[in-house]
């Protein structure tokens, strides 16, 4: 025996027998005082992941042709929105026709306009749900506002101090936060916006209302010519001048902008590590669709539906009535993981897998970016709105 | 309405476990989990090219199919071990500590161990092979006590057994002050504390010595593809066998009837499934705080949960960096980097947002050098909050807090190190106390369960299982069970309650 504490023989041991005894004593001396429900962090937890906001329509307004800038008044029990990070997305889900459906889009508001209760979206009229926006949403009607979320805004621990943002179109709604968020001084850093767009009017806000020491705007016209604005698209020669050793390159478009804005920023051999490009939804596959059955379980519920190859699985859902979970629809936020049960499946082509490695290997899959090859069958969780 | 044998709360580990347990007994399951994908801190996320860890360091218990771990045999009996991929790590650690200027790096294997030691101090070796068989006793007198069921002859415990009956009733320090071992030592072998969280002066001594001897001994391992893949073989197991898993379904509402007997669970969503047995992989703090209806929880249940100690409240700093380990320098795969070794005084240092925190880092190319692209690595680095600071924290300084707390935890690792990390930062991620309790719910964002101090340890806990069962029907397992927190311990606990249930679903006939 090696292990000796106390000098007086068997008190180690004596000891050991006596430890119930010990714990039991110690127990009876603690209060019986009610366990409490929650814990500060908890609530914290809550307040800033509430997974979804029901939130009125205050206002809608036509900003450009066709691009409304929609604004919303939580109705959540604080009344607010949760504090966030100036580039996220939120989502909103409504019903359309006899489909749920539900859409990411860029928060234009600022991180404490959120704490104030006031949350804003800019769409572009341009599909099912965005024309649904667009035409038919009016004051006064609720949605479900998904809590914010997205990697795609300035973080000081990896990023140096100037933001160079390439944005095209519709692409500038995260800079609009940012710019906000720079100007009310929820966020810390300089930004300058190349703003691509084809024509002035299609500019979602005027320049001088941002411009200041801290935020630049450069306006690019492709397709008309404006006294006092570049003209083109945005390439190397307009990057250059921006690009410093403390800069970090975000890009936010359409996907021709990323291609351009990729291959200009190769020409400058800048480290792609220092690029962040937001993620596009993704979109139905071009050609004649190939119909296959869809068998969906959803905890002890089975829905048999059609699905075709060029759309995605999610959408296949959607369209059948099917409450699915869904967030970013870039494949990226993994909201939508789903197990695949058997069928063939494709990985939409102009994306790289975002699936983690066991989802690969266990055969998960995103709906969101996912479109059938053969009948399938999957289980995808309910949709919880809390 | 739908009714199961047993409905398992929570698809963590323990969930898992006591899923598979169950029905590789016959007994239909149903395991509710409020996220979308199982494994609760078992899990991983990706972010950018990387895809990030999100709790494990390093897996004991495993071992190698010649030579199984404990958790490995469990694995076996599950069912799940074929389905998981492991990669050996080759070292235990490497200590950098401030106050005592060390700077170590610990092998695995007794011989190899024993060997280094003889290089730290004079008699290293021989104290190493000393403290190997009084670790080593304990853990045979574990296997021995659990072979009996709980119910060990006394007069073999005595025999066979007598540093384990000695040693058991101290605490860490306590032990290390009667075994005189010289400071140097004594600061190796605490190395692992902050895997356990408690400082010396309260943690037990017993469940310590097990938990390092499982390390020296067997060894260390991680899973090709993260913790998921250990959840996803869960999940795969399950669904072989029956089971069913759903997911965004998170209980609210533990039911009982007239008789206080357990009647089945409510979901959010006000879904009712009727079961008479219920395993819990949740706090006990949940359970008796807001699942079960206030009238159905008895005195000694409240006096008991309000007597345990809510362990270490986590924070962690994930990094995919844009160089790789070479070109930075990284050596190791495990760090531990404290200030001092007198976990005492770091275990109070660790109490605020002003001290200095103790740091457990991984960089999980040094086990995988495929884990992350070319030219890049992944590093995480993990602390523990022991007293409940964020709970002043307010939502708009929430960002802000986490990055100073995270830019000092980097600075510290490239002090300490000499590499430096910051100018290569690709992605980041920053789980927060508060973020633990937003995917685990566990209160106040702890991540270790309630403290394992000497009086409240693994052997009070284990003989103490049946006294602290308060409601029929109702099984509380995982990480705040009664084996303590830790991967194998969780899994372990689960399989345990699992067991416990299927006891009483025969001796109730259902």
């Amino acid at each position: 025996m090696i292990f000796k504490k106390s000098d007086i023989p068997g008190e180690d041991i004596k000891r050991f027998m006596g430890m119930p005894a010990e714990r039991r004593k110690r127990i009876d001396e603690t209060p019986a005082d009610p366990i409490p429900e929650t814990y500060a962090v908890n609530e914290l937890a809550k307040t800033l992941h509430p997974g979804y906001i029901k939130a009125e329509v205050k206002k809608k307004t036509e900003v450009a042709p066709d691009r409304f800038t929609i604004s919303f008044r939580s109705c959540s029990e604080n009344g607010r929105f949760p504090f966030f990070r100036a580039g996220q997305y939120v989502t909103v889900s409504s019903n359309v026709g006899g489909s749920f459906a539900t859409r990411p889009y860029s928060i234009t508001s600022s991180p404490f306009e959120a704490l104030g209760g006031l949350l804003e979206i800019t769409v572009h009229k341009s599909g099912f749900f965005s024309d649904f926006l667009a035409d038919s949403f009016k004051e006064g009607d609720i949605v479900f506002v998904g809590e914010p979320s997205g990697d795609f805004y300035h973080d000081d621990l990896r990023d140096r101090g100037h933001v160079l943002a390439i944005a095209g179109g519709t692409g500038v709604t995260p800079f609009i936060s940012m710019m906000k968020a720079v100007r009310e001084g929820s966020e810390d850093f300089r930004i300058t916006v190349l703003y691509g767009v084809k024509f002035r009017k299609e500019m979602l806000f005027d320049p001088s209302v941002f411009e200041s020491e801290r935020i630049k705007i450069i306006p690019v016209l492709s397709d008309e010519y404006v006294e006092g604005y570049a003209h083109g698209f945005i390439g190397p020669d307009l990057i250059k001048p921006h690009v410093t050793e403390e800069t970090n390159i975000f890009v936010c478009g359409p996907e021709a902008l990323y291609e351009y804005a990729s291959e200009a920023l190769n020409e400058l051999k800048i480290d792609s590590s220092r690029i962040r490009s937001e993620h596009n939804v993704c979109r139905d596959l071009p050609g004649e669709p190939v119909f296959y059955k869809l068998k969906v379980h959803m905890r002890d519920t089975v829905y048999d539906i059609d699905s075709r190859s060029t759309e995605t699985l999610l959408v296949a859902m959607e369209r059948a009535g099917i409450k699915a979970p869904s967030k970013c629809r870039s494949g990226i936020c993994g909201f939508c993981h789903s197990r695949v049960i058997s069928g063939e499946y494709l990985l939409a082509p102009d994306r790289t897998d975002s699936r983690r490695l066991a989802d690969i290997k266990f055969e998960y899959i995103h709906p969101c970016c996912t479109f059938p090859l053969s009948d399938m069958e999957i289980d995808v969780p309910p949709l919880d709105l809390g | 309405m739908r009714q199961y044998d047993v409905v398992v709360i929570g698809a963590g580990n323990g969930g898992l476990g006591a899923a598979a347990k169950v029905l590789t007994a016959g007994k239909t399951c149903l395991v509710c989990e409020k996220h979308n994908i199982p494994g609760g801190f078992a899990t991983s996320f990706v972010r950018g090219r990387f895809e990030f860890e999100a709790s494990l360091h390093e897996f004991n218990g495993i071992g190698t199919p010649e030579a199984p771990g404990s958790t490995r045999k469990l694995y076996d009996e599950l069912g799940v071990s074929d389905r998981i991929e492991w990669i050996q790590l080759k070292d235990a650690y490497r200590l950098i500590s401030k106050e005592e200027g060390y700077d170590f790096t610990m092998p695995f294997g007794l011989d190899a161990f024993a060997a280094k030691c003889a290089e730290l101090c004079p008699d290293g070796e021989k104290i190493a092979r000393e403290f190997f068989s009084i670790c080593g006793q304990i853990r045979q007198a574990m296997n021995y006590i659990s072979e009996t069921h709980g119910r060990p002859d006394p007069k073999v415990m005595a025999e066979k057994y007598p540093d384990y009956l000695a040693c058991g009733s101290y605490s860490v320090n306590e032990a290390f002050d009667a075994l005189g071992y010289p400071q140097i030592m004594r600061d190796n072998f605490n190395a692992y504390w902050c895997y356990l969280g408690a400082n010396g002066d309260e943690l037990s001594f017993l469940h310590y010595a097990n938990m390092v001897y499982s390390y020296y001994s067997g060894g260390a391992c991680i899973p090709k593809s993260r913790s998921h893949e250990i959840s996803l073989a869960f999940e795969e197991r399950i669904h072989e066998l029956g089971g069913d898993i759903w997911f965004n379904s998170e209980v609210t509402n533990i039911l009982t009837d007239k008789e206080g007997h357990v009647s089945g669970i409510r979901l959010r969503d006000g879904t009712e499934v009727a079961t008479r047995h219920v395993i819990a992989d949740c706090s006990p703090n949940v359970v008796y705080g807001r699942l079960m209806d206030k009238s159905a929880v008895p005195e000694r249940a409240l006096k008991l949960t309000n007597f345990r100690k809510l362990a270490g409240k986590g924070f962690t700093v994930f990094l995919g960096l844009s160089k790789s380990r070479e070109e930075l320098g990284i050596t190791d795969h495990n760090y531990f980097i404290y200030d001092t070794c007198d976990n005492v005084k770091q275990y109070e240092n660790m109490k605020s947002f002003d001290g200095t925190a103790a740091q457990a880092t991984v960089c999980l190319n040094s086990a995988d050098p495929d884990c992350s692209p070319k030219g890049t690595a992944i590093l995480y680095m993990t602390t523990l909050f022991t007293e409940d600071v964020w709970k002043d924290v307010e939502e708009k300084d929430y960002f802000r807090t986490k990055n100073e707390i995270a830019r000092r935890m980097i600075a510290r690792f490239e002090e300490a190190t000499g590499v430096c990390i910051h100018d290569c930062i690709e992605e980041l991620a920053i789980a927060s106390p508060v973020t633990y309790a937003r995917y685990t719910g566990h209160p106040k964002g702890t991540i270790y369960g309630y403290e394992g101090q000497y009086y409240d340890g693994l052997m009070p806990r284990i003989q103490m299982v049946e006294e602290d069962h308060f409601v029929p029907g109702l099984r509380i397992g995982g990480g705040f069970g009664e084996r303590l927190l830790g991967y194998p311990s969780s899994y372990k606990s689960g399989v345990n309650e699992a067991s416990r249930t299927l006891r009483d679903i025969e001796k109730e006939g259902c």
